[in-house]
């Protein structure tokens, strides 16, 4: 078998399984072994992607809408169609309390959108891209990691409460935005001058800002 | 009021109460399936508004036919190839080729003789996310189609060929040509991205 065997036959393996003759060539050939082994990575990481992705939480609402008007969605009678959280006394919390971390959270996703131009960025030396990744929802930074977790544990426990059948959903939700910021932070300051890398950072805020939005349009 | 220790709500249960109208029922299906469904509409169209319109009309359709269901498939496999149908429509529509037959500017004994030449320089350790995302978005139209479905969704050539519109064997060339093409683009990106440093 040679190089040019190989690559017609390469199409054909669709299942990862290489009869001796192809392997043997692949070991003796730098060249076809770095192509087959090239391919089968970008194949495999490509299966990471498969759902990678999160919609915006307001997708949900317009489905929503959509299916109230079609009367697919049906209010059962004498009772509210949308759970209703109750926020416990022993902590000083009230709604209002997740307004301001959303407002933290547009204006530290807004300030990382914005092109600073290259004269504004000389006035102010201490604005780089890297503090900019770093000052972001304040809310977020400015607590610990403790704390983050116990605001976290303390919204899924009200949940629970009032809304049992949507706790595990909610837990997802939460498990599911706080790795994306994990990641998108991460990925951010290892990659600092990268803006797709700093609008991926601000989505994920976003994602949490309104996750907790949606939390507030039920205690209003 | 609800029993908490009946908090869970497995995914059949759900789809019972939705054939009944329950809110919440739809809201736990959604929220099950949201990220495979946007997460194909986007990879297809790279375009994160017209993926979500797409994820709303197929998540619309799955809901209004849900009282239909029977379970003779998963759940999940009906949702996704309605979801494949919704976007294909989309492409049909604005009239992108779903395949780029010979929207392949290469014959396959071009795209041998090319390979042939190249060197045997290895995309080493692993591909970054974000890098893999923009390669994937600049495939043309076809390639990308194919390959998302085969390597990122998971589907069999068979089923692709019968969604697409194609045989199976152009199923399997368009997904080398595109692997093909992205290993042109990553090993690009990564010399690019070298030459800054």
């Amino acid at each position: 078998m040679n190089c040019a065997d190989v690559h017609r036959a390469l199409p054909e393996i669709d299942d990862g399984v290489l009869n001796a003759e192809f392997q043997a060539h692949i070991q003796s050939c730098p060249s076809c072994s770095a192509l087959v082994s090239d391919l089968e990575l970008i194949s495999s990481e490509a299966r990471q992607l498969a759902e990678s992705e999160e919609p915006s939480p307001m997708l949900w609402f317009r489905i929503a809408d959509e299916l109230r008007a079609e009367g697919l969605i049906r209010e059962p009678e004498g009772q509210t169609s949308r759970p209703v959280l109750v926020l416990p006394k022993q902590r000083s919390w009230n709604a209002w309390w997740l307004v301001p971390v959303a407002a933290v959270l547009m204006i530290g996703g807004i300030y990382l959108l914005q092109p600073k131009p290259a004269g504004e960025i000389a006035r102010q030396p201490s604005i780089t891209p890297q503090t900019a990744v770093n000052s972001a929802p304040a809310s977020e930074e400015s607590q610990s990691p403790q704390e983050q977790q116990a605001d976290d544990q303390q919204f899924l426990d009200e949940v629970a409460q009032s809304a049992p059948m949507m706790k595990a959903t909610y837990e997802n939700e939460l498990r599911s935005v706080n790795s994306y910021i994990s990641d998108a932070r991460a990925y951010a300051q290892q990659n600092p001058d990268d803006e797709d890398a700093r609008r991926n950072l601000m989505e994920a805020y976003e994602q949490k800002q309104v996750l907790y939005q949606m939390a507030l349009s039920n205690i209003q | 009021m609800t029993d908490p220790k009946q908090a869970k709500i497995t995914e059949a249960e759900a789809i019972e109460r939705a054939k009944q109208g329950d809110e919440a029922a739809f809201e736990v299906l959604y929220h099950l399936h949201k990220r495979r469904v946007y997460s194909l509409c986007l990879r297809m169209v790279s375009n994160p508004a017209q993926a979500e319109d797409l994820a709303q009309e197929a998540f619309l359709q799955l809901f209004r036919k849900v009282g239909t269901f029977r379970g003779e498939s998963a759940f999940s496999t009906w949702l996704h190839r309605m979801t494949v149908n919704v976007v294909l429509m989309h492409l049909r529509k604005k009239n992108l080729p779903a395949v780029s037959l010979e929207e392949t500017i290469e014959t396959d004994e071009e795209t041998q003789r090319k390979e042939l030449g190249t060197e045997d320089v290895k995309l080493t350790g692993s591909i970054e996310r974000l890098q893999l995302q923009r390669a994937i978005d600049r495939l043309p139209p076809g390639y990308k189609t194919i390959f998302v479905l085969h390597d990122v969704q998971g589907f069999e050539h068979n089923e692709i060929a019968e969604m697409v519109g194609c045989s199976i064997g152009n199923s399997k060339s368009q997904l080398h040509k595109a692997r093909l093409k992205l290993r042109d683009y990553l090993k690009s990106m990564r010399a690019e991205k070298a030459s800054k440093s």
